[in-house]
């Protein structure tokens, strides 16, 4: 009898376990597979969840005004940026970017005397067709700090942003529809179905 | 960072890629030959730029509805509480 008990308790949290296993045995680095598997777990988006919703209150107190959009997107790209621990450059970049506005100004003027630097080309390393150059370089500079990175540092740093914009995504779409759930049906929220 | 010191071999940056490829969400995982890395390359730009967008227009409607966060603290504690579940 215990035998036909299907295994549904498990499978659940660990499918989405499995999807990063299955990713990181293609990969060498395995470390940054299974960092990337953590963006999928229900207990991340959770963590982050509560974090997003803390710091919203937080902007809310201090701004009596309607909050602006951009409020809240930087509360998310920082909470987002705490939940990476640091690992990695993007999220190092953001919290760098958030924590001093002044730092902001002398990132300005760093990024200006790194465009008049002459770019080192090293002999040998060179190997990107040119295509390839242009497409890097516009990909690092979606990623917050990763603006000078060779391509395979800068496919790491992107491969573990992108796990952690869907993550972003999943949860504030969830606390939006619960937010809205609650406000018009006057404190009776349904069962959010995600 | 373990790619400073050596020559990046080819073989790493299609795995590198091929890992990309799998998180774009084309499914592109079933195509068995390799999509051409230029082409990745574009996809995963117009990807996150999608991505972002999408934050932005979260970010809007969370803005709108921030005010049902605290005019209603049980609401508040509601919405707490279904998260931690």
């Amino acid at each position: 009898m215990a035998d036909g008990k299907p295994a549904e308790m498990e499978s659940g949290g660990e499918r989405k376990r499995k999807r990063g296993v299955e990713a990181s045995s293609s990969s060498s680095s395995c470390s940054s597979s299974s960092a990337v598997a953590k963006w999928r777990t229900e207990g991340e988006q959770r963590n982050y969840s509560s974090k997003l919703i803390a710091a919203l209150r937080r902007v809310r107190s201090a701004t009596p005004s309607p909050a602006g959009s951009r409020a809240v997107r930087e509360a998310a790209d920082r909470a987002l940026a705490v939940a990476a621990r640091g690992r990695t450059r993007w999220s190092r970049a953001i919290l760098l970017s958030s924590k001093i506005p002044s730092l902001k100004r002398s990132r300005v003027l760093l990024r200006r005397r790194a465009t008049f630097r002459p770019k080192p080309v090293a002999a040998g390393r060179s190997s990107r067709p040119p295509a390839l150059e242009k497409k890097t370089r516009v990909l690092g500079r979606l990623v917050p700090g990763c603006r000078k990175l060779p391509l395979p540092s800068l496919l790491e740093e992107v491969s573990d942003y992108i796990a952690a914009l869907q993550m972003q995504v999943r949860a504030m779409s969830a606390i939006a529809q619960i937010l809205s759930a609650t406000s018009d049906t006057g404190g009776a929220p349904p069962p959010p179905p995600m | 960072m373990s790619g400073r010191g050596r020559r990046i071999t080819d073989e790493e940056i299609n795995e590198l890629i091929s890992k990309l490829q799998s998180m774009l969400p084309e499914s592109r995982r079933r195509n068995a030959g390799r999509v051409s890395a230029s082409k990745l390359l574009k996809e995963t730009c117009s990807y996150i730029k999608s991505l972002h967008r999408e934050v932005d227009g979260l970010s809007d409607r969370l803005a709108g509805l921030m005010d049902t966060m605290d005019s209603n603290s049980p609401q508040a504690e509601i919405v707490r509480g279904l998260l931690r579940s």
